[in-house]
């Protein structure tokens, strides 16, 4: 016959081991319905990234018809391209009425995009167009055109992707501030992360390709330039990015702007002193 | 004289013995394994329920302050409600405990009191959190859920911890004390 306390006991023990097993229980069904909802919002998330490049593709393959409808006739041996103007005034409406929200939200863009439009109205006012004038504004669109959708494209895929990147700015005077994982959506630019990390004064360079800007100044650190006869110095910030292969900084080869980002990709704003010629 | 004198050697010990747990409960230690449960149901089998009750309260409520963790916040009340119970525990265990008693038996009743003593503390803290998710609008019964249920490895390691703890270290303890009280034999 067991004892009265010994069976207290024994109970006790049993409510110990049920509450666990039963707490347990809980953690495990909270963690099934987690992720139970999170796998529903991915999957809306990614069919609405689905529907997204749906519409972006079939406005791209329009816009690209037209530009073909135009092209096909510049090419053609007896091109009269002052006729041809108007048809690319109407690809320029279009392609500023498609892309009119991403213009608005993209500075850079939007710059490039009324440089080309006041380059057309330029040439539109010339009595004779010529074929280098004309071929000039059809690349300048065609760029423009490709950066519009690769941008867009970004947007759209940064509703299901976001990337981790760190970026440091080196001042010059030994300081060197760095933003380690700093989360920013796919499709990010150096140009926007370098905003969304400090205060920076963008210089834009219409002629200056692929990537239009220049930072003036990061965080009210101001770039000078001096001239000298026959040479010219100052301080600029310039920008890197580590290369993994090579374990070094490569000096970046385009404008910041133009620079699309990558997941867990290192970068350095860097305020350094450069004398042209060398 | 004598009764004073008594009373002194009491209340030095009980002094100590807050300092001592107070030390160990403040130093840096893997996250639920602690002493303090076990100092506060010592204290309460061997000066009684309210000694062992305020024991617990006081120490948790300077643990609130000063822990290696931060400042305990909305929670500390319960974490000293919580306590406190583990000191009553020891005070009514003791009047539970029979005239005699084998060591191995005491050890193993203790390592179970010492468990169910982590689940109650644990218990009551998490209730302590559900309501701080409560009065962040989260609705009642999913608070409390997502605070026990969350906490439920913690528990188990606290459980654990306090079963060795207390299987090992209360006898030994407990007799300790209650000779250097005075107090009458134990098993």
């Amino acid at each position: 016959m067991v004892e009265k306390r010994t069976l207290v006991f024994l109970t006790l023990a049993m409510i110990i081991w049920a509450v666990s097993i039963s707490g347990l229980a809980g953690y495990f069904y909270l963690q099934n319905e987690t992720h139970t909802q999170q796998i529903g919002e991915n999957q809306q998330s990614l069919n609405r990234t689905a529907s997204n490049y749906d519409k972006s593709m079939s406005k791209y393959n329009t816009l690209l018809s037209e530009y073909y409808v135009l092209y096909r006739s510049y090419s053609s041996v007896d091109a009269n391209f002052t006729l041809l103007m108007g048809p690319f005034g109407k690809l320029m409406d279009d392609l500023g009425g498609n892309y009119s929200l991403l213009l608005m939200d993209h500075e850079d863009l939007n710059r490039t995009y009324y440089t080309l439009e006041e380059g057309y109205q330029m040439v539109y006012q010339q009595d004779n167009i010529t074929s280098g004038n004309f071929t000039k504004l059809l690349n300048d669109y065609f760029e423009l055109f490709n950066s519009l959708e690769i941008r867009e494209l970004s947007i759209v895929l940064s509703e299901t992707v976001t990337l981790a990147v760190s970026v440091g700015i080196n001042y010059g005077n030994q300081t060197v501030e760095w933003h380690n994982e700093t989360v920013v959506p796919a499709g990010f630019s150096l140009f926007q992360l370098t905003q969304e990390i400090a205060t920076v004064d963008p210089r834009y360079d219409p002629l200056a390709k692929p990537g239009h800007i220049f930072i003036e100044a990061i965080n009210d650190k101001e770039e000078y330039i001096a001239h000298h006869l026959g040479y010219s110095e100052g301080c600029s910030w310039l920008w890197y990015y580590w290369d993994d292969n090579k374990q070094d900084w490569i000096q970046g080869p385009v404008g910041c702007d133009a620079w699309m980002l990558k997941d867990g990709g290192v970068y350095k704003w860097s305020f350094e002193y450069w004398r042209w010629p060398p | 004289m004598r009764i004073h004198s008594f009373k002194t050697r009491k209340l030095a010990l009980f002094a100590i013995l807050v300092a001592l747990c107070l030390a160990i409960q403040l130093t840096p230690r893997p996250p639920n394994v602690e002493f303090t449960s076990f100092f506060t149901f010592t204290v309460g089998v061997v000066f009684g329920v309210f000694y062992g009750g305020f024991f617990g309260c006081f120490v948790m409520f300077v643990n609130g302050f000063l822990s290696p963790y931060g400042f305990a916040g909305l929670v500390m009340p319960f974490q000293m409600v919580g306590m406190a119970m583990a000191g009553v525990l020891g005070g009514v265990y003791r009047r539970l405990i029979p005239e005699r008693i084998y060591s191995a038996r005491f050890c193993t009743e203790t390592a179970i009191v010492g468990a169910i003593i982590a689940l109650i503390y644990d218990l009551v803290t998490n209730v302590g959190v559900g309501l701080w998710f409560v009065a962040g609008g989260t609705d009642f019964a999913l608070a409390m859920l997502i605070a026990i249920a969350y906490g439920v490895f913690f528990s188990i390691v606290h459980i654990l911890s306090n079963t060795a703890v207390f299987g090992i270290l209360t006898l030994p303890s407990i007799k300790a004390l209650n000779d250097l009280v005075g107090g009458g034999k134990i098993g």
